[in-house]
């Protein structure tokens, strides 16, 4: 099995629906606000803005790095996270 | 001494207001939206620029070098500056194209661009900006030509323009060689291949290091083999020669001296006895030397059929074992009886238990 963390496994399991941007693997309590301060407030916004990059993992990276200052590790598991979700749900 | 930009834009505000502050320039109180510091950092000191490279041709006379001139002109943030063919007289100023601009450039790269909206445009402009310090789009299809196909979604469709251009690429350019990986492959593919021609890197590029690399292990694992293996006169078809291992002491009969004959009489009414139970000498067997190989049993077959009619043998054979064989004995009866005296403690299932008050004194007795 993968080393996907429970947040993961719980976000890609179902529809994203309304769930916060805090549901999103990798986006803990800091990042979340500084996310939504940025706008981004739900996980939807989040999955726009990775669809418009067109789920390109470098980009997406930087972008989270710009944005929320994410660390390595937290921006691959949020690109892991909203990957998964897309190739589910998309 | 800060490089005045014609865009400072693509500074952030705290490098603005710093870059503001080291020029004396008074800054508003509170914190200001970043355009404030833009208009104020185009004011003071980009007119200042303007100003002092007027006289531009006059190196010496300037007080402060051209470069940052050159630099805010080829490239916002370029440390270095070299005046060579990186400066290109197309506009290299990301940050001034226009959003199909910035895509167009993207795309020379082999980078599709997904839309340069608000949101995106930074990021893009971030992506020219490193390919354009990597060097002129045909040098930098090789290198971004792994990384971009390793994205799944982004790279195949850009597959087919690779190979146009490096075609171009290596009969303009002298190619650099960005990776270490291509120079170790060069002499590798020689080896192997006839023509090496850096023509075709693109599509074959992972094929043929794929193929360099298969070489690679072929030739150390030769190497290897042999060293391990120096006995070559064997020569047989798999290269394997297996050579009998040492029989273990006290398996199947053997004693632990060297010398067959001297344990014999002793060694054969033990063997006897472990042959009589047979099953259970194997278990022990089994029990004290788990790692045996199927040469024991084969070993062992054809030495207790020999001593079972009792002849002695007179086959010398080195015995070893991990266990001294009287304590395997010990520890066979131990189980023996062990499983005896369970199986006496048992009662029998031919009567119903929950039944008649006769059958369960019938039960009572049997015990013990």
């Amino acid at each position: 099995m993968s080393s996907t963390s429970q947040k993961h496994k719980e976000f890609v399991a179902e529809p994203m629906g309304e769930k916060s941007v805090m549901a999103l693997a990798g986006i803990g309590e800091v990042l979340g606000k500084r996310l939504e301060e940025k706008g981004f407030d739900k996980a939807y916004v989040v999955l726009g803005q990775f669809l418009v990059l067109k789920k390109d993992e470098e980009l997406f990276r930087d972008w989270l790095k710009d944005t929320c200052g994410a660390n390595v590790k937290q921006q691959g598991d949020c690109y892991g996270c909203l990957r998964e979700w897309c190739d589910s749900f998309l | 001494m800060s490089e005045f930009l014609q865009d400072p834009s693509v500074l952030t505000k705290d490098k603005l207001k710093s870059a503001l502050l080291a020029h004396n320039v008074a800054l508003p109180n509170g914190e200001q939206r970043k355009g404030v510091y833009v208009d104020l950092y185009l004011k003071n000191l980009t007119a200042q620029n303007r100003r002092s490279a007027a006289p531009e041709p006059a190196f010496s006379s300037d007080e402060e070098p051209p470069a940052p001139v050159l630099s805010g002109r080829s490239r916002s943030g370029r440390k270095a500056t070299r005046k060579t063919d990186r400066v290109r007289p197309e506009e290299i100023d990301v940050t001034e194209l226009t959003n199909e601009g910035l895509k167009d450039q993207l795309l020379k790269y082999g980078v599709n661009a997904g839309p340069i909206v608000a949101s995106t445009r930074k990021l893009y402009e971030k992506k020219l900006q490193k390919l354009l310090d990597q060097g002129p789009p045909e040098t930098v299809v090789q290198l971004s030509e792994p990384a971009v196909t390793g994205n799944s979604q982004n790279g195949n469709t850009d597959s087919d323009q690779y190979s146009d251009k490096e075609e171009e690429a290596t009969k303009a350019e002298p190619e650099p060689e960005p990776e270490p990986v291509p120079v170790v492959e060069r002499p590798m593919r020689s080896r192997g291949k006839a023509p090496v021609t850096t023509r075709t890197r693109s599509g074959q590029h992972k094929i043929e290091k794929l193929s360099a690399v298969e070489q690679t292990p072929k030739t150390p694992d030769r190497d290897v083999l042999k060293e391990l293996f120096p006995n070559e006169t064997l020569n047989t078809p798999t290269g394997i020669s297996a050579t009998r291992r040492q029989p273990i002491k006290g398996a199947a009969g053997r004693s632990f001296s060297d010398s067959w004959r001297d344990d014999l009489r002793p060694r054969l009414t033990e063997i006897r006895h472990t042959s009589s139970s047979s099953s259970s000498s194997s278990y022990t067997e089994t029990r004290s030397a788990i790692h045996r190989t199927n040469a024991v049993p084969l070993n062992a077959l054809p030495l207790s059929s020999i001593l079972k009619p009792a002849a002695p043998p007179a086959v010398q054979v080195k015995t070893r074992r991990r266990l001294p064989v009287w304590l395997q004995l010990l520890l066979l009866s131990a189980v023996a009886g062990f499983l005896f005296f369970v199986y006496q403690a048992m009662e029998t299932n031919e009567m119903n238990p929950f039944g008649q008050s006769a059958s369960s004194g019938a039960l009572g007795s049997t015990s013990k």
